[in-house]
């Protein structure tokens, strides 16, 4: 609520309908019994082969489908499977128990892909190796599910002469009939507790959202902002905290100033708003996905408040009937040290076409060991997909074959760029917000 | 019992100096073995002829069914399906339910059997769980 300083009548903040739809990621009855990842797979396998089988007939209707068991040599056929890229530059953890010390490389690059990387399809049957130019293993990773055309050779690898995705997953239609500007804005990284962090600058975000700042036409605008989601590391606490040591008493203060000095913060948001927080790497929360909601009690302060909703990373949501997914970063952060592509928002189409949100998981991005599902996995393609803590503001709208339309959005982190992003519910148009201190 | 047969005993324990490959479907068998069987140190599988009397039936042939039952080996069919998904760290009841669940239409008389020693009296705990439990 925004009050103009001459008293005149009141600005009131719009509303919007929201609906968390967290629960798939929220870990609630789940008991760790001793069990391996196997099961995930099997899923995940199972899942999106059916989604694939409904789609060979349209791509490829008179060829069979074997498996990989069922190969014959020269016999030309489609095989469905689960991809593994052979990387020789993975780090293993059999490296420490190796006896050639010098064969590991003493800087460990960022990216970890090597030009004899090749790929692997396996099912539930075996797994076999694929040859030919169709397939580049630069721009796959492990645990993605696709149908491969081709024929076995003598060598025993299978030739591909072309590939399925399962493509992008049908769309609800989203809702036309709004006529009125409705913004949701979102913010990544703020980081609070590391050098980084300008409290400033994020005293004017606060501002601007709140409507404590500027003249009565930016209040206006301010009042359309329906809800604030933050996505992932907004404070910062020293890893080593995380190894399970007590902690002296003269560091509790570095514990704990961090979290306090955000609930400060954040109390001023959701008086005036809704906000949804989630966590991301650095924060105070488990370390596999899907990270599961920080705790009440950390803000004293902002949980007094119905406006305050902790939620998971990945994060699904509805506001007035628009479909939101997003992480805080780390599927796509993963993405990236295993594949190539030519920006983080291809990368993130990428994932939408394998409908799965983190495909690298559990393979090389951490992951709760689910027995009877995999929650990553995309069955509707939502409206707007965001991801949080990037290097910097992107945005695109991707159209799908079958009238999809997907808004993209690359959040960067907040202590960096001091950038902010608006998102106009009605056109799912984008913008930056950008707050410098420089004077 | 091999009571009186000590050149038998003896005889046994030099041909089966290591592990034998036992004959029937699974070396977790040999592991079940209950102490009532103890037939002075003959090792499942040997098809020496100084095998103690109790565990050769008519015809010669070696009765090990009577560590499993027909249950028993329906259950570990069902492990060994690929069709339903790995079986190890998951109990047979929650695999079931998972199959089912799935619409992969899991043979209905496995559940029969596990419901059926959920409320059995001899509750043998051990049917819950996979052929390989504790052993991978």
């Amino acid at each position: 609520m925004a009050d103009s300083e001459m008293g005149e009548a009141t600005l009131e903040r719009k509303l919007a309908v929201y609906r968390n739809l967290d629960e798939r990621f929220v870990i609630r009855e789940e008991r760790y019994k001793g069990q391996q990842f196997s099961h995930i797979y099997f899923m995940r396998l199972h899942h999106m082969r059916s989604q694939l089988q409904s789609l060979i007939p349209k791509w490829k209707p008179h060829l069979p489908v074997n498996t990989v068991l069922g190969l014959e040599e020269g016999k030309e056929c489609i095989i469905v499977g689960t991809l593994y890229k052979h990387m020789k530059l993975k780090p293993s953890i059999l490296d420490e128990y190796s006896k050639e010390r010098s064969a590991i490389p003493l800087v460990k690059p960022h990216n970890f892909m090597s030009t004899d990387d090749h790929l692997i399809l396996e099912d539930e049957s075996g797994r076999v190796k694929l040859a030919g130019p169709m397939l580049a293993p630069s721009a796959f990773v492990t645990g993605i599910v696709i149908a491969v055309h081709g024929k076995e050779t003598s060598e025993g690898d299978f030739f591909v002469e072309d590939f399925l995705e399962a493509g992008l997953a049908p769309q609800v239609d989203r809702p036309l009939d709004s006529r009125e500007d409705k913004f949701v804005a979102f913010v990544s990284g703020l980081s609070v507790g590391t050098n980084a962090f300008n409290p400033l600058q994020f005293q004017l975000l606060v501002d601007h959202i709140t409507g404590h700042l500027g003249d009565e036409n930016e209040q206006r605008i301010s009042s359309k902002i329906v809800r604030l989601v933050i996505v992932g590391n907004s404070m910062h606490i020293s890893h080593g905290f995380f190894s399970g040591q007590t902690v002296a008493p003269k560091d509790h203060a570095k514990l704990t100033e961090p979290i306090r000095e955000l609930d400060i913060f954040l109390t001023q948001l959701v008086a005036a708003l809704p906000v949804d927080i989630m966590p991301g790497c650095n924060d105070p929360a488990n370390y596999s996905l899907p990270q599961q909601p920080l705790h009440r009690c950390l803000f004293a302060g902002a949980s007094a408040y119905n406006t305050f909703v902790s939620c998971t990373n990945p994060h699904h949501f509805e506001l007035d009937n628009v479909q939101f997914v997003g992480t805080s970063g780390q599927n796509i952060d993963d993405l990236y040290k295993y594949s190539d592509a030519k920006d983080k928002i291809e990368f993130m189409e990428r994932t939408l076409r394998w409908r799965h949100l983190a495909p690298t998981a559990p393979n090389t991005l951490g992951c709760y060991p689910y027995v009877d599902k995999d929650p990553f996995l995309i069955e509707s393609c939502p409206h707007v997909y965001f991801v949080g803590n990037q290097e910097k503001y992107e945005t695109r709208l991707l159209q799908g074959p079958d009238k999809q339309l997907v808004r993209l959005i690359s959040i960067p982190r907040f202590c960096e760029t001091g950038v902010a992003v608006m998102l106009n519910l009605r056109n799912l148009e984008c913008h930056a917000l950008s707050f410098s201190t420089n004077l | 019992m091999s009571s009186g047969d000590i050149k038998g005993f003896y005889r046994q324990k030099k041909k089966n100096g290591g592990v034998t490959k036992p004959s029937s479907s699974s070396s977790s068998s040999s592991k079940k073995s209950k102490s009532k069987h103890y037939t002075g140190g003959a090792s499942v599988g040997a098809p020496s002829a100084a095998q103690t009397p109790a565990l050769v039936t008519r015809g010669g042939a070696i009765d090990l069914k009577e560590e499993y039952g027909d249950e028993e080996e329906a259950l570990r069919q069902f492990d060994m399906d690929m069709k339903y998904g790995p079986c190890i760290g998951v109990g047979r009841l929650e695999r079931w339910e998972r199959a089912a669940a799935m619409g992969l239409h899991p043979p209905l008389h496995v559940r029969e059997v596990l419901v059926g020693l959920a409320s059995g009296s001899t509750a043998c705990s051990s049917k819950f769980k996979c052929l390989w439990e504790g052993l991978v």
